[in-house]
């Protein structure tokens, strides 16, 4: 297998699993959420790769941590959410290009971090990415019900007499899982395109819960293929265009959806004349 | 240690600029070796060498404007937004880079942010607020501006110095028009000041007074994008935000009283750029470590306000404790 169809398979079971989490995340409302996540992997994979821990791991520890201190600073007074965001990852990608500095000879290089380098996947990179979709399916497949309740009901699933944190820490620790497994094809600034756009796009034109949970992986496989034969076509970086290709469907989603919503047949508006409310 | 003779790690200051030895030579302290490096050298010494000089008046320039803007930015809640302009200069950053150099970073930038200002004014006030419709939209902003860089030759570098900025190498030419970028930045902020705060604490009384809330978002989102565009071509795409974010959330932090947030935030701004860059020079002279200078400007930033919160937590508990009542719950929130 050479590179160039190592990397479409690894853009096929990359976007696959970051499409269908990413459709959890959409649902779920936890987009910002995610974003943290993705930021946060930055500085725990190169302190990952100084102290010679396997960077996956590291870099997932790194941002729930962050996530952690962000939710910390959201509850202080006069201190939002957003300030908390902001503080926290701008600190983080500063502390990371510092820990790079300061350890010379790191093995990871800081763009293919950021922005991802999908032609240098090793195959532990694919089976990483391919176990991950696994677990995330099966998750869903096991506790599909309890996860849509809580999702689409929030007040209901509490009076039902379930407890919110499992079910919001289920789907916490599968995003971060995610974002790190999408890390080596769009890098950290990118992952956020490949989980909400397939599925912000897929909410769009299907209208079911397991429908988006199906198409979105679609999208997903779809954008990260596109993305790297133009990546090869156009001669421009790898990452970028599989970001962008999720966009392309996002916005074809959005027409679709706005064309559809057109009244495309002329039905006569039903006038009840005074004559007819009487009769009736 | 010498520093002139660990060459290998302070080259890269004069990337960029046309500095000679004649230059350096002008400011060398006659001695020509800088003994082990002490805590004087480091905060003032080290401001004697042209670029260092340089640096230290465009960040402090910086740092008080961006302090004005970002407490504007903190009482309109404004955060996402700035975040999205530091996003979308990028691809401007790129294109100017492409066609005009290190030259072309300026207007590239500043033509890029107007029209996202423009854009995120028109798109707050549609009501399209929804979260994974803007972090799609920037990305694919910030994927165009990526692509654009790999099109070019030495794209490692080019990306790390547009996302880490090169404050250290800021050529004498772009000095002057940092500054006016940044001048024009305040100006628009101080003359609409009175009308912006009135806006951030009453929006119908705003509105109920005849000031236009499209014109007055409009000056302070174009207002914050100038800022983004002085920024992101010192310290970075990437690290912008904090200049723009942190010192308001201190001043919140430091005091109650509207009309101290100012002076608060451009404060410690200015004392946070001054010690991140003295860092950053101890840690590459003295350390001999390529401390990226935008990073530990950073740094100081998130540390100083690590502290500042540290401290009004410790204050609050001790308040509290000395009333005798635990804190209610409501007072968690903002």
């Amino acid at each position: 297998m050479g590179y160039f169809e190592r990397a479409l398979v690894a853009a096929i079971i990359i976007g696959a699993g970051t499409g269908f989490v990413g459709a959890l995340v959409v649902l779920r409302r936890r987009t910002f959420f995610a974003q943290a996540l993705t930021h946060g992997t930055y500085p725990g994979a190169v302190a990952a790769a100084a102290i010679g821990v396997s960077v996956p791991l590291g870099a997932a520890a790194a941002s729930v941590v962050l996530v952690g201190v962000m939710a910390g600073i959201a509850r202080i007074r006069r201190q939002g959410a957003q300030v908390a965001a902001g503080i926290v990852l701008t600190g983080g990608f500063a502390a990371g290009a510092i820990l790079q500095s300061l350890i010379p000879g790191l093995p990871v290089q800081a763009e293919s971090l950021l922005v991802g380098s999908i032609l240098t996947v090793t195959d532990g990179d694919i089976l990483l990415a391919a176990s991950i979709a696994l677990v995330a399916v099966v998750t869903v497949a096991v506790f599909g019900k309890e996860i849509a309740f809580s999702t689409f009901d929030q007040p209901g699933f509490r009076a039902a007499g379930y407890r919110e944190w499992p079910i919001e820490l289920l789907v916490l620790a599968l995003t971060a899982a995610t974002v790190v497994s999408a890390l080596p094809a769009v890098g950290a600034i990118l992952a956020i395109a490949l989980i909400a756009a397939p599925a912000a796009a897929a909410r769009l034109v299907v209208p079911t819960y397991r429908g988006i949970l199906l198409t979105a992986p679609l999208i997903g496989a779809a954008s990260g293929v596109i993305g790297v034969i133009a990546s090869r076509g156009l001669a421009v970086a790898a990452g970028p265009s599989i970001a962008l290709a999720a966009t392309g469907f996002f916005v074809m989603a959005l027409v679709i959806s706005k064309v559809r919503g057109l009244a495309w047949k002329r039905v006569p508006i039903p006038v009840e004349t005074a004559e007819d409310a009487r009769t009736a | 240690m010498a520093w002139r003779s660990n060459s290998t790690s302070t080259r890269w200051w004069y990337q960029g600029t046309k500095a000679t030895d004649a230059d350096i030579g002008i400011c060398d302290p006659g001695v020509g070796e800088w003994g082990p490096m002490t805590l004087v050298d480091a905060l003032f010494g080290a401001f004697a060498l042209p670029f260092m000089a340089r640096a230290l008046i465009v960040m402090l320039v910086l740092a008080v404007v961006a302090g004005v803007v970002g407490v504007l930015v903190n009482l309109r809640g404004l955060e996402f937004i700035s975040d999205g302009l530091t996003h979308a200069v990028f691809p401007g950053l790129a294109i100017g880079l492409a066609v005009g150099g290190t030259a072309g970073l300026v207007p590239g930038a500043a033509v890029a942010a107007l029209a996202a200002a423009v854009v995120l004014t028109w798109l707050d006030r549609a009501g399209i607020t929804s979260d994974a419709a803007i972090a799609i939209v920037l990305t694919a902003m910030f994927s165009v501006g990526v692509i654009v860089v790999s099109r070019g030759d030495e794209y490692a570098s080019e990306l790390e110095a547009l996302l880490f900025g090169r404050v250290l190498t800021i050529p004498p030419e772009s000095v002057v028009p940092l500054i006016l970028v940044c001048l024009v930045a305040v100006v628009a902020v101080v003359v609409t000041m009175k009308q912006q705060l009135l806006r951030a604490f009453d929006r119908s009384g705003s509105r109920a007074v005849g000031d236009s809330a499209l014109v007055l978002d409009l000056v302070l989102n174009a207002a914050v994008a100038l800022v983004v565009v002085a920024a992101a071509s010192t310290v970075g795409t990437l690290l912008v935000l904090a200049l723009l974010i942190v010192p308001g959330a201190v001043a919140r932090l430091m005091t109650e009283r509207l009309w101290w947030l100012f002076p608060a935030a451009a404060g410690f701004a200015a004392l946070m750029a001054w010690l991140g860059l003295a860092l950053g020079f101890a840690g590459s002279v003295a350390g001999g470590v390529d401390l990226p200078a935008g990073s530990t400007i950073v740094a100081a930033f998130v540390a100083g306000y690590g502290i500042v919160l540290l401290g009004r937590w410790i204050a609050d508990r001790r308040l509290a404790t000395k009333a005798g009542v635990p804190q209610p719950a409501g007072t968690a929130a903002r």
